[in-house]
């Protein structure tokens, strides 16, 4: 666990990691958090400015700003995370029975798999939308449908990397069953891999949520959403340009935390990158021949 | 995902040059000047297919390139392509004489023979007309001599010459563009009569009008209107800002494109000017009566809907006192629609009554209401482009939990409600009625088209009654019976509450400050450019 260790140590992903568990909190514990009812409309309080109830002010409805701000973490972060963590899975169960059995399984299922990535994601999302209908539930299941072949590319990777180990090699010989070596002698190994590649991508999913929201095509009003808060505080753009700032900074701070935390876990989990940043490159490369030819030898 | 976050940086360094650039040209002396002779204008769609025969292309449009024979104002049907006309005693032959000296714009004359093949080539594509009922009365129209041509209907249709004056389909093409002696399958040229010729289209960009020299009635003053495509308000606004554009009125689906904050700015800029026409028609909530398992088939929740509707805060509110409220249909300045209708104020607590004496009843206090297990629930449809809309519709939501209704709400392109009006596939919708042309008699007819309202009015109690009196008051020739025939239709539809209003729309046109003789047409979806000039310094 010395890539947890590296990474505790980076401040800015500390910082990030507690921005984002702070933000997923609010999220979950909205109803307690929210000062008001995010859909109240207050049509004699339009536009008003902060004030003591209303921290953030009211939008174009007379809602508070705020309780919408929180809410919205809700289809913007939460919901968006669910969806990854099932495109994850779906991938990494593809991935993990493609990489380690190989052969024709690996064939066809990695055949499939280029299928799906020849669309264009954004593509698929749209056809989807298309097909099914607006909505949020319709965009994350497009997310899923478009986003697990990927992962199932990366993770089969890695796990081929690892079944070749000769201490998978030995616990085969002793006769240990396929399904506990994947569990136990690959799985922990591939894990850093994993977390790496869906964090990173954790960051575009969360923009393009909030991309189709804005167009119309995500979440239904009048349900709060950050895509679809920017995308009414545009309307009236240029007599209270104040709107957007709320649902813009949530949007950028948090695939920036997104973002910044992924760097880390990359940087953490790949001991060259870490010790790149500290030593010039020509020593590093010069380092690594060494180590490379002495254990060739 | 290094190079992605470069990109984004790079992304967001270059917006930002642009958003301050846009600032500078803002304070640098304004091009208006140097442009001072055309007229620019922001449109929200491109012109499409300017075949007046057809339907798809933008009505501004056609009516600036065509005209029709007769023209509707506010004193009524006025002379335009023919000087004068006779109606036969029984009804059913109108006579007319058309002007001389016109020609088209390829320089093809207009003369009975012209009128003849248009209206011919209307009628071999019927079923596309059937909205207008004149398309189902026309049995002939012969030339009788060079300026002379003769219409010859069924039966007695009072609302003929109303109808001829629309800007489609009854307006005429050169005969040297038909195809084939046809115009369904296209045109090979958009030659009309009427004060400006369409020089150049570039799809989904522009359109570019000229003035037409020889137009019979004198060569408009505006010399070149050039229509741009600009979906957005916001980019609209900054168009007009930059003086990229110079004119801009809302288009014909009623959606406001521009914040009316941000209209006020552009007038206290001392650039523009911000002219509104009279109330044009009526913006609406449709009802569909006809869907049985919905709750909107029960009267009583329709009526309770119309109570729980505060438009004076709608109008007050979200419109900014632009558009005043609307409590009927039809407000009373359209033709036979000054008829004494039961007034529904705004009452929640009656609204409430109604849906408890109906059977709806809450289990507990703010709950959804239900009857006999059916959940008290309806999807309100609305334009996704429309702010307006938007706005309104979330606020009836909030104000309708309150009484215990659940409203849901869906955004979607107008094409997209359109034909959810025509299928039937909807509980409410925003609608408008179609315009002072058009109203009462063509919105009233169609009640019966299933392309427009048919699922509004077939579920109601007296729907067959409804029919027949339209039918009636279309073949009427006493003025007497059709106003009596027009109270009883506007009375049932009013009872039965099916067409919730909600504002009445007008036009509004940002224009050049100097720009003059600023008028209107009957309808919302026209403006009259030809009248149109600039002040000389």
């Amino acid at each position: 666990m010395k890539w947890l260790k590296n990474a505790l140590h980076d401040k800015v992903a500390m910082a990030s990691f507690t921005f984002l568990v702070l933000i997923a909190a609010a999220g979950i514990f909205a109803p307690f958090l929210a000062p008001h009812d995010p859909k109240a409309v207050h049509m004699d309080m339009r536009f008003a400015p902060a004030s003591w109830e209303y921290p953030l002010g009211n939008d174009q409805l007379g809602r508070c700003v705020l309780s919408r701000l929180i809410y919205g973490i809700r289809p913007s972060l939460l919901w968006v995370l669910a969806a990854l963590v099932l495109s994850v899975g779906i991938g990494g169960i593809v991935g993990f029975v493609a990489g380690y059995f190989r052969g024709r399984l690996d064939a066809v299922l990695m055949r499939l798999c280029d299928v799906m990535l020849s669309f264009p994601g954004y593509v698929m999302t749209l056809a989807i939308i298309g097909i099914m209908g607006v909505g949020l539930e319709n965009i994350l299941i497009a997310f899923v449908l478009s986003k697990w072949p990927w992962f199932a590319r990366v993770i089969r990777t890695s796990v081929r990397q690892y079944a070749e180990a000769d201490y998978v090699r030995f616990a085969k010989a002793i006769g240990i069953s396929d399904w506990q070596i994947m569990t136990r002698h690959i799985a922990l190994v591939a894990t850093p891999d994993i977390a790496v590649i869906a964090s990173s991508s954790l960051g575009s999913m969360i923009l393009q949520i909030s991309g189709f929201s804005f167009l119309g095509l995500g979440i239904q009003a009048p349900n709060a959403e950050w895509g679809m808060m920017l995308s009414e505080a545009r309307e009236v753009m240029f007599s209270r340009p104040e709107l957007m700032l709320a649902p813009g900074l949530a949007i950028v701070l948090t695939v920036c935390a997104v973002n910044f935390l992924a760097d880390a876990l990359q940087t953490a989990l790949d001991p060259k990158l870490g010790r790149s940043r500290q030593k010039p490159q020509a020593l590093v490369s010069a380092l690594d021949t060494g180590i490379s030819g002495k254990s060739g030898r | 995902m290094k190079k992605a976050q470069a990109g984004w940086l790079w992304g967001a360094i270059v917006s930002l040059l642009v958003l301050a650039g846009c600032g500078n040209e803002n304070a640098a002396p304004s091009e208006p000047e140097k442009q001072a002779r055309e007229l620019v204008m922001a449109v929200s769609k491109d012109i499409k297919d300017m075949n007046p025969h057809l339907y798809t292309g933008s009505m501004f449009a056609q009516g600036m390139l065509y005209e029709s024979l007769v023209e509707n104002t506010e004193e009524g049907i006025k002379p335009l392509l023919a000087e004068s006309w006779e109606i036969s005693g029984d009804g059913k032959v109108y006579t007319f004489h058309l002007r001389k000296n016109v020609t088209f714009h390829d320089g093809a004359p207009f003369n009975a023979d012209a009128v003849k093949k248009n209206i011919e080539a209307v009628q071999h594509n019927a079923a596309k007309h059937s909205w207008i009922k004149l398309s189902t009365k026309i049995a002939s129209c012969n030339v009788v001599d060079e300026h002379t041509v003769e219409l010859v209907l069924t039966e007695p249709y009072y609302p003929t010459l109303v109808e001829l004056s629309m800007t489609r389909p009854y307006v005429f093409v050169s005969p040297k563009n038909f195809i084939e002696g046809e115009t369904k399958d296209g045109l090979n040229g958009y030659s009309g009569t009427g004060p400006y010729r369409l020089v150049e289209h570039k799809a989904e960009q522009s359109a570019v009008f000229e003035a037409n020299e020889q137009y019979w009635g004198g060569a408009p003053a505006i010399k070149k209107i050039t229509a741009k495509v600009l979906p957005a308000g916001e980019t609209t606004y900054l168009a007009l800002q930059k003086g990229e554009v110079n004119f801009a009125f809302t288009d014909d689906r009623g959606a406001n494109n521009l914040d009316v904050e941000a209209m006020n700015q552009l007038e206290q800029s001392g650039k523009y000017q911000i002219v509104r026409s009279q109330p044009m028609n009526t913006n609406f909530l449709a009802a569909n009566s006809s869907k049985k398992e919905s709750p909107v088939h029960d009267r009583a929740v329709r009526e309770a809907l119309w109570y729980a509707m505060d438009r004076e805060l709608i109008s007050k509110q979200i419109f900014a006192g632009t558009e005043p409220p609307a409590d009927t249909l039809f407000s009373s300045n359209v033709n036979y629609a000054n008829v004494e209708l039961k007034q529904r104020e705004y009452a929640p607590e009656k609204a409430k009554q109604l849906l408890e004496e109906a059977g709806w009843l809450a289990e507990q206090a703010g709950g959804v209401r239900k009857k006999n297990g059916a959940v008290l629930a309806m999807k309100l449809y609305y334009d996704v482009n429309s702010s307006a809309q938007k706005m309104e519709a979330e606020w009836m939501q909030d104000q309708l939990k309150g009484i215990g209704i659940q409203l849901d709400l869906i955004g979607e392109e107008s094409s997209s409600i359109a034909s959810r009006r025509s299928s039937g596939d909807y509980d409410l919708l925003f609608n408008q009625t179609w315009g002072l042309a058009y109203d009462p008699q063509s919105t009233i007819a169609a009640f019966t088209s299933k392309s427009s309202y048919y699922y509004t009015t077939s579920g109601i109690a007296q729907a067959d009654e409804l029919y027949k009196k339209i039918n009636d008051v279309m073949v009427s020739t006493e003025e007497q019976a059709r106003k009596s025939l027009y109270r009883d239709i506007l009375n049932i539809v009013h009872e039965e509450a099916v067409f919730i209003p909600l504002t009445n729309g007008s036009v509004t046109i940002v224009a050049p400050k100097d720009l003059q003789g600023i008028s209107f047409k009957q309808t919302q979806y026209e403006l009259p450019f030809e009248r149109m000039s600039f002040a000389t310094k």
